[in-house]
């Protein structure tokens, strides 16, 4: 730990007050602390996983080249939406599994599709 | 628009054939983006007659849909079709001063999904709901086209609907790859059909209202159009409206087996491949809906925590399609 308080720290202070006021709020707030909790744990969890390299690394494998992501993300939506990408080329399936696995894992971790696609099929 | 007064209800109630009818209460029931809901509590020959108002949330309906008169009419249309839906009581007109929209009666029931969907109670009615779903989607597609030469639906063959839906897509200036692969498989299966059948167009477990022997009522015509009868069929399969009851694909409620087989009793014609390509369809539309909410957020629409969350949900939509591209269902 090179600083006191990581970003983390930040991130898990601010959940744990607004768990302190839940029994305070009531109705619509009360439902917002809620998806405000879950949207810091979508933060906290994208920190430590790092989604972003995860589908950087798959759309540069299977493109054989390397760039920032959105560079790479551009590009493959350009080649799809000119046909010189289809559904049918070899390695596009797997590699966009690969890169939406992990940034489902940051997102929604419960999430039903998700848990399946994690096992043998 | 502030809440409607209770005495323009009474005067509407009074010009549809009500004058007996007291209007005591009302009160604000859901604020969709496109319409605005309310309960009307109302006294007739001593007894309550609980009705709901539904009108354009911003006055008027946007430019190229449906408008609400003619929501009515397929409602009564529909209804009498041998549809379970709610009477339509009167249909507002600009004098009313209560904007563009109309009155039925309220349906006892369950309309909240989840509840239905797991409750103990509904055990019987889970059972009936995927053969009733079924019936009641053959007997709509069944309606001749013709029947609503007078109504204003949106209509348009398949692939101008998908070069609609595209576009929408590019609006928000997002690269998604996963949308683009799911539209290009679109584009290879989509077709270029005429429209031939009356789709109700939101037709799925969040717009029913269930009682204890199944479906009472169908709710929410706001997005029907012309167009192709298997679109009903796809969207009732999408994963979002399983509300996590993933495994009944049909809903939350029910199997893909039994849909169709109970469509094709009814008389509807069933195309599976094709049912498969609007459950693509329709799940892409719910990823393009979640893309939407972000974007208020983003865009300064709409500020809030929950418009944001949702946008985060365009990852699940991501898997689901590429689940179903890549393994044929989901």
């Amino acid at each position: 730990m090179s600083e006191q308080i990581e970003a983390t720290a930040l991130l898990d202070a601010v959940a744990a007050f607004l768990k302190s006021i839940e029994p305070e709020l009531s109705g619509r707030n009360a439902f917002h602390a809620k998806v405000a909790g879950n949207a810091l744990a979508i933060v906290r969890r994208e920190i430590e996983a790092r989604p972003r390299d995860v589908e950087r690394d798959a759309l540069a494998r299977f493109l054989g080249h390397d760039a920032g992501l959105d560079a790479l993300r551009a590009e493959m939506c350009g080649r799809l939406r000119a046909g010189q990408l289809t559904p049918e080329t070899p390695g596009v399936l797997a590699a966009l599994i690969d890169a939406t696995l992990a940034k489902v894992a940051v997102d929604n971790p419960r999430y039903a599709t998700y848990v399946r696609m994690q096992g043998p099929r | 628009m502030t809440d409607p007064a209770l005495d323009a209800i009474a005067a509407l109630l009074a010009r549809a054939g009500h004058a007996d009818a007291v209007v005591t209460g009302v009160a604000a029931l859901s604020g969709g983006a496109a319409s605005a809901t309310y309960a009307v509590t109302v006294q007739r020959h001593g007894a309550p007659w609980p009705l709901i108002l539904q009108r354009a949330a911003a006055g008027s309906v946007t430019p190229g849909s449906l408008p609400k008169a003619d929501q009515a009419a397929l409602q009564r249309l529909a209804g009498r079709n041998g549809i379970p839906v709610a009477r339509v009581v009167a249909v507002l007109s600009p004098g009313d001063q209560l904007g563009e929209g109309f009155v039925m009666e309220a349906v006892a029931g369950e309309a909240l999904a989840p509840k239905w969907l797991r409750g103990e109670g509904f055990a019987a009615a889970r059972a009936a709901m995927t053969r009733q779903c079924a019936a009641v989607l053959a007997q709509l597609h069944a309606i001749p086209i013709g029947d609503v030469a007078d109504l204003a639906l949106p209509t348009g063959r398949t692939d101008e609907s998908l070069a609609r839906m595209t576009a929408h897509y590019r609006s928000f200036g997002v690269n998604s790859p996963v949308f683009d692969l799911a539209f290009a498989w679109l584009a290879e299966r989509c077709g270029a059909a005429a429209p031939h059948a009356i789709v109700h167009g939101d037709f799925r477990s969040g717009n029913f209202i269930v009682d204890q022997n199944g479906l009472a009522a169908v709710l929410d015509w706001e997005l029907a159009h012309l167009g192709e009868g298997a679109e009903d069929l796809g969207w009732l399969c999408v994963n979002a409206w399983r509300f996590g009851v993933w495994q009944k694909p049909v809903g939350g409620f029910g199997e893909r087996d039994a849909l169709y087989d109970g469509y094709a009793a009814a008389g509807g014609r069933v195309d599976r491949a094709r049912a498969h390509v609007w459950e693509v369809w329709g799940t892409l539309r719910w990823g393009l809906s979640c893309l939407q909410l972000g974007n208020d957020h983003v865009s300064g629409r709409v500020r809030s925590v929950e418009r944001a969350a949702i946008g985060r949900r365009v990852s699940e939509v991501e898997l689901d399609l590429l689940h179903l591209i890549r393994y044929g269902d989901i």
